[in-house]
C-alpha cells in the first residue's frame, strides 16, 4: 500500500485535468443486457476529454461490458443490447440511427490479445486508413510513419514494412494495433485489458505509449493490474457485479476510497 | 533391521519399474513400426497402381506414341484411339463447374458464417451436407431424366437465342439443345462439389479469431471489408484446399457424368454439344472393350487422368506458395 503510494507521489497525475476539463463522453444511465441477464446496472459516469480512465474490478463485473457499449461492438451479437445513454461530443450513440461504422472509426479499440490482420505491417497500418480516406502513396506512406512513430514502433519496424504483421513479436504486434487505431485519427481510444499477453518490458512500453497519447486523445483503459490503473490513469471506476462501486480521482480511489469495499479490492483483500 | 528391509522394498521397487520400462519399450516399438508399416503401404499401394497403369497402357502408348494425346478419333472398329475428346471434355467440365461453384459456394459460406441469423445456420448447414450424402448414380439418373429435359426445353433455347448475334459467345452457346452435354454434365458437377467448398471454407472461416473479426469492424469496417480483407487472407489456404478437393472429385467424378454428357468422341466449340471425359469414357466402354489395344487405350487413359489430377495439385502447391511469399511471410 504505502509503495503504491509512492508510485502514485512521483506521477503527476492529475495536475492537467481541473473541474474545467469537458466531458468526451458521458455514460447516463447505462443498462446492458446478455439476452435476459443484466449485466450493467444503471452505469452513470464521465469521461473527460484527454484523460485516461481506467476500469477496475474482479472478473465478470461488467467493466469490459461497459467498454464495448462505448463503440457498440456488441451489435455484432445478437440478443445483446444496451439501455440508457451513451452521450460522445453530446450526441447520443446508442441511438439506432447512429452510423456504426463512423463510430467506430471515432472510437477506436485495442484488443487483449494482439490482433494483427494477415497482410504486410505497412497495409496493417494503410488498411484502416484506405477505409476513410483516398490518400495519395506519398500521403499514405507520411500517414504509416507518424502513426507507428507515435506508436513507438517505427524504428523497430521502418526496414520492414513489407514484411507480415504476424511475424513481429507480441509486444511489437499489440502496438502494431495500436498504431493502426491511430491512423484512422480517433477521438477516442478504448484499451481491453490490453497488456494482459504481455512480457513485462512490452508492458511498460504500452504503458509510457498511453501516457504519450492521453496528450491527443481520450482514454478508457480496463484492467486487471491495480498498479497499471494507478499508474496510467488519472481517474478510476470501481465496479463490482454490474455496479458502478465507486468513480474519482485515481489517487482518490488508491488511498483514501469512500466505500468500504473499493479498499478491500485496491488492498487485494478480495477479487 | 528395519534398514535392511528398506533397502530391499527399494530395489525390488526399482526392479519393478526397470521391468515395466522394459514392457512398455517392446509396446513402443511394436507401436512405431506398426505406424511406420501404415506409412509404408501408402507409398506401396501408390507404387503399384503407378507400375499397373504404366504396364496396362504400354501397348497403347507405344503404338500411337504422341497421336494418343493429340488426336480425337476414337474408333474400336478401325483400332486408331486419340485421347484429345477425353482429355478435353475433363478438363472443360471441371473449368466450367469450378467456375460457378466456387464463387457460389464462397458466397454460402460467407453467408452461413457473417450474416445468417443463428436460427437458420443449423438447417442450412444441414441441407448443404445432405447434398454431399446423395450418392452420385441418383444425380445420374436426375440428371438424365429430370435437369437435362428441363434444360433442353427451357434454359438452353434461350441461351442460343440470347447469344446468337454476339460473335464469340455465339459459337460457345450454338447448336441444337440437345439437353444432354458439357453444360449440363458441369452443372451436375456443380451441385456435387458445391458442399465440398461449403462445408470446408465454413469451418475454415469459422477459426477466424472472434478478436481480429472484432478489431477490424473496430476501425469502422463493413461486413463485405472485414471478409474480403481480414476473414479470406486468412483463411486462403483452407479455402484454396477446399476447393482443390472439390476439383479433385470433379476431375473424377464418373456415374453422374456418364448419365448426362453425351459420351460422343468429339470435341465441340459450343458447350451445350455432347462430348465425354476420361471417366466416362472408362467406365462405359470397359465392359465391351475387345482386343488388347481397345483394353490399354482405356488404362492408358487411366494414367492420364492421374497425370492430370497431379499437375492439378501441383499448381495448387505452387499458388500457395506465391500465396504466402506474396502475404509477406
Amino acid at each position: 500500500m504505502s509503495m503504491m503510494a509512492n508510485n502514485l507521489g512521483t506521477s503527476a497525475i492529475g495536475a492537467r485535468t481541473d473541474e474545467n476539463t469537458p466531458e468526451k463522453i458521458s455514460v447516463r444511465d447505462l443498462s446492458f443486457f446478455y439476452g435476459e441477464t443484466k449485466a450493467l446496472k444503471n452505469i452513470s459516469l464521465p469521461l473527460y476529454e484527454r484523460t485516461v480512465t481506467a476500469f477496475i474490478g474482479p472478473s465478470g463485473c461488467g467493466k469490459s461490458t461497459l467498454l464495448r457499449c462505448l463503440n457498440r461492438m456488441y451489435e455484432l451479437y445478437p440478443k445483446q443490447h444496451a439501455e440508457g445513454e451513451v452521450l460522445l461530443d453530446n450526441v447520443n450513440i446508442l441511438n439506432p440511427k447512429q452510423d456504426l461504422n463512423l463510430l467506430r472509426a471515432k472510437v477506436g479499440m485495442v484488443f487483449q490479445k494482439p490482433t494483427p490482420f494477415p497482410m504486410t505491417i505497412y497495409d496493417n497500418i494503410a488498411f484502416g486508413v484506405k477505409l476513410y480516406e483516398n490518400l495519395p502513396r506519398a500521403e499514405m506512406n507520411e500517414r504509416v510513419e507518424s502513426s507507428l512513430r507515435r506508436a513507438a514502433l517505427w524504428d523497430e519496424v521502418k526496414d520492414k514494412l513489407n514484411t507480415s504483421g504476424l511475424g513481429l513479436s507480441g509486444g511489437q504486434q499489440q502496438r502494431l494495433c495500436i498504431a493502426r487505431t491511430i491512423a484512422v485519427r480517433p477521438e477516442v481510444i478504448l484499451f481491453d485489458e490490453p497488456c494482459s499477453a504481455l512480457d513485462p518490458i512490452s508492458t511498460s512500453k504500452i504503458e509510457e505509449l498511453i501516457d504519450e497519447l492521453k496528450d491527443h486523445y481520450t482514454i478508457a483503459i480496463v484492467t486487471h493490474n491495480m498498479q497499471q490503473a494507478a499508474r496510467v490513469s488519472e481517474f478510476t471506476a470501481f465496479m463490482y457485479l454490474g455496479e458502478l462501486i465507486e468513480y474519482d480521482r485515481t489517487e482518490k480511489i488508491f488511498t483514501t476510497p469512500s466505500v468500504k469495499k473499493t479498499e478491500e479490492y485496491v488492498t487485494g483483500r478480495f477479487g | 533391521m528395519a534398514e535392511l528391509s528398506v533397502e530391499t522394498s527399494f530395489t525390488s521397487a526399482v526392479v519393478d519399474r526397470t521391468r515395466a520400462l522394459k514392457r512398455f519399450a517392446l509396446t513402443d516399438a511394436f507401436f512405431r513400426s506398426l505406424t511406420r508399416i501404415c506409412a509404408i503401404s501408402v507409398l506401396v499401394i501408390l507404387g503399384a497402381i503407378m507400375f499397373s497403369l504404366v504396364e496396362g497402357s504400354w501397348l497403347a502408348l507405344s503404338t500411337f506414341k504422341l497421336d494418343f494425346v493429340t488426336t480425337e478419333v476414337w474408333n474400336p472398329v478401325t483400332i486408331k484411339f486419340g485421347a484429345l475428346s477425353p482429355i478435353y471434355g475433363t478438363l472443360i467440365t471441371s473449368f466450367l463447374s469450378m467456375l460457378i461453384a466456387v464463387p457460389l459456394g464462397l458466397g454460402i459460406a460467407i453467408f452461413l458464417t457473417e450474416l445468417c441469423p443463428p436460427l437458420l445456420r443449423r438447417p442450412f448447414g444441414i441441407a448443404i451436407e445432405l447434398l454431399a450424402g446423395i450418392p452420385s448414380i441418383i444425380y445420374g439418373i436426375w440428371g438424365l431424366f429430370v435437369f437435362a429435359p428441363f434444360l433442353q426445353s427451357h434454359v438452353q433455347p434461350f441461351l442460343i437465342d440470347a447469344f446468337a448475334d454476339i460473335p464469340v459467345l455465339s459459337s460457345l452457346f450454338a447448336g441444337p439443345p440437345y439437353g444432354i452435354g458439357i453444360l449440363t454434365a458441369s452443372l451436375i458437377l456443380v451441385i456435387m462439389i458445391l458442399p465440398f467448398i461449403v462445408a470446408i471454407t465454413r469451418d475454415v472461416f469459422e477459426t477466424v479469431p472472434t478478436v481480429l473479426r472484432e478489431s477490424a469492424y473496430g476501425l469502422g469496417c463493413t461486413t463485405w471489408e472485414v471478409t474480403r480483407n481480414v476473414v479470406l487472407p486468412f483463411t486462403r489456404v483452407g479455402v484454396i484446399g477446399g476447393c482443390m478437393l472439390a476439383l479433385g472429385r470433379a476431375l473424377g467424378e464418373t456415374m453422374a457424368i456418364t448419365f448426362v454428357i453425351g459420351n460422343a468422341h468429339r470435341i465441340s466449340g459450343s458447350i451445350l454439344a455432347p462430348g465425354t471425359t476420361i471417366s466416362a469414357t472408362i467406365a462405359n466402354e470397359f465392359a465391351e472393350a475387345v482386343g488388347d489395344v481397345y483394353f490399354s487405350a482405356l488404362i492408358s487413359l487411366g494414367l492420364i487422368l492421374f497425370f492430370i489430377t497431379f499437375i492439378v495439385l501441383a499448381i495448387a502447391r505452387y499458388m500457395l506458395l506465391r500465396l504466402e511469399r506474396q502475404a509477406g511471410n
